[in-house]
């Protein structure tokens, strides 16, 4: 066997492109225990950032990545009935802002709502996204169905930036859905 | 009726502290709440104070001190405000006090969603710094 033949493409590109403003990078699957390793390392690798930035990471980190793991439609069944959302998180940093991007499969038929829902966020202002998470909230606790997800509203409210959305189709069912978001640090940098 | 005491977690899910106490009236709710079953977490804690409202009638203070609280939690926070809000409509001693950390710098997304909480049940929430209680 010559060196290189198990090698089908070349890690070191794959680790070049990483190096370039990545922090973090995960594919694969998700659920509570994958996220609390993720979670508890944020403080970790964006140890140059302000305490404001970094709780702003962990805050969009806890709401998106739970719904890779809930909402993906590539699943990977890990036994005892429990099943793991396939996705993608990447955290980057860029001079004065950090980018968190979730990426996951989704089903054409399920994710217009979704775009939708983030098209109508990205339309609000602060003041507007509040009254938004309150009447969701509130619907949510009347026992309306499909207003239960306020997650997305609160990650615009947190990360204080649109969600910045691409939908890139796999194939006749399935869509590659992502979502983007931009945290400032703090100007003092302290 | 009983107390509630509840050791708070921090694992791959966060268990808040909760220490509901019926002799004083007293009610905490402490530390990070994200839970694997948020409602059914919840649950106890109102049939706690529908208890307490309806039997003991006695003044009721409530005091947040959670540091973190995701979106589902949220949801079961202000179903608890509303109850006690319906309970100081019938007539009940209502005092409800937020709990913050002002070393902590993003404080101001936490106060706004407090303010939010106040719109939402009608409740009076009062806003304390922790650098108050020392000394």
């Amino acid at each position: 066997m010559k060196t290189g033949e198990i090698h089908d493409f070349s890690l070191y590109e794959y680790h070049n492109l990483l190096q370039q403003n990545i922090l973090v990078s995960y594919k694969g699957p998700i659920d509570e225990r994958i996220m609390s390793v993720i979670g508890e390392n944020i403080e970790v690798v964006t140890s140059s950032g302000d305490a404001k930035a970094k709780s702003k990471i962990f805050k969009v980190f806890m709401e998106l990545a739970q719904n890779v793991w809930l909402y993906s439609a590539e699943t990977c069944n890990v036994g005892n009935g429990r099943v793991m959302g396939m996705g993608t998180l990447v955290i980057g940093e860029f001079g004065n802002y950090y980018t968190f991007v979730t990426g996951n499969v989704v089903k054409n038929s399920d994710i217009e709502p979704v775009i939708e829902k983030c098209e109508k966020i990205n339309s609000l202002d602060r003041d507007s996204l509040r009254e938004y998470r309150r009447e969701q909230r509130r619907l949510a606790n009347e026992g309306k169905k499909n207003s239960g997800n306020i997650g997305l509203i609160q990650v615009a409210l947190t990360a204080e930036s649109p969600l910045d959305i691409e939908l890139t189709p796999v194939n006749d069912e399935e869509s590659f859905f992502s979502i983007a978001v931009k945290i400032e640090k703090d100007e003092q940098g302290n | 009726m009983n107390d509630i005491h509840i050791k708070g977690l921090h694992e791959a899910y966060f268990v808040p502290t909760v220490n509901f106490e019926v002799e004083t009236g007293i009610c905490e709710l402490a530390g990070e709440s994200y839970l694997e079953e948020t409602i059914k977490f919840y649950t106890p804690l109102f049939a706690w104070i529908k208890e307490y409202t309806e039997t003991i009638k006695k003044p009721l203070t409530f005091n947040f001190k959670l540091s973190y609280f995701n979106t589902s939690s949220s949801k079961c926070l202000v179903d608890l405000l509303n109850m006690l809000k319906t309970y100081q409509k019938n007539g009940g001693e209502v005092t409800v006090n937020w709990y913050y950390d002002d070393s902590d710098e993003d404080i101001d997304e936490e106060l706004e969603e407090v303010e939010d909480f106040t719109i939402e049940t009608g409740l009076t929430i009062n806003k304390i710094p922790n650098s108050s209680l020392k000394n």
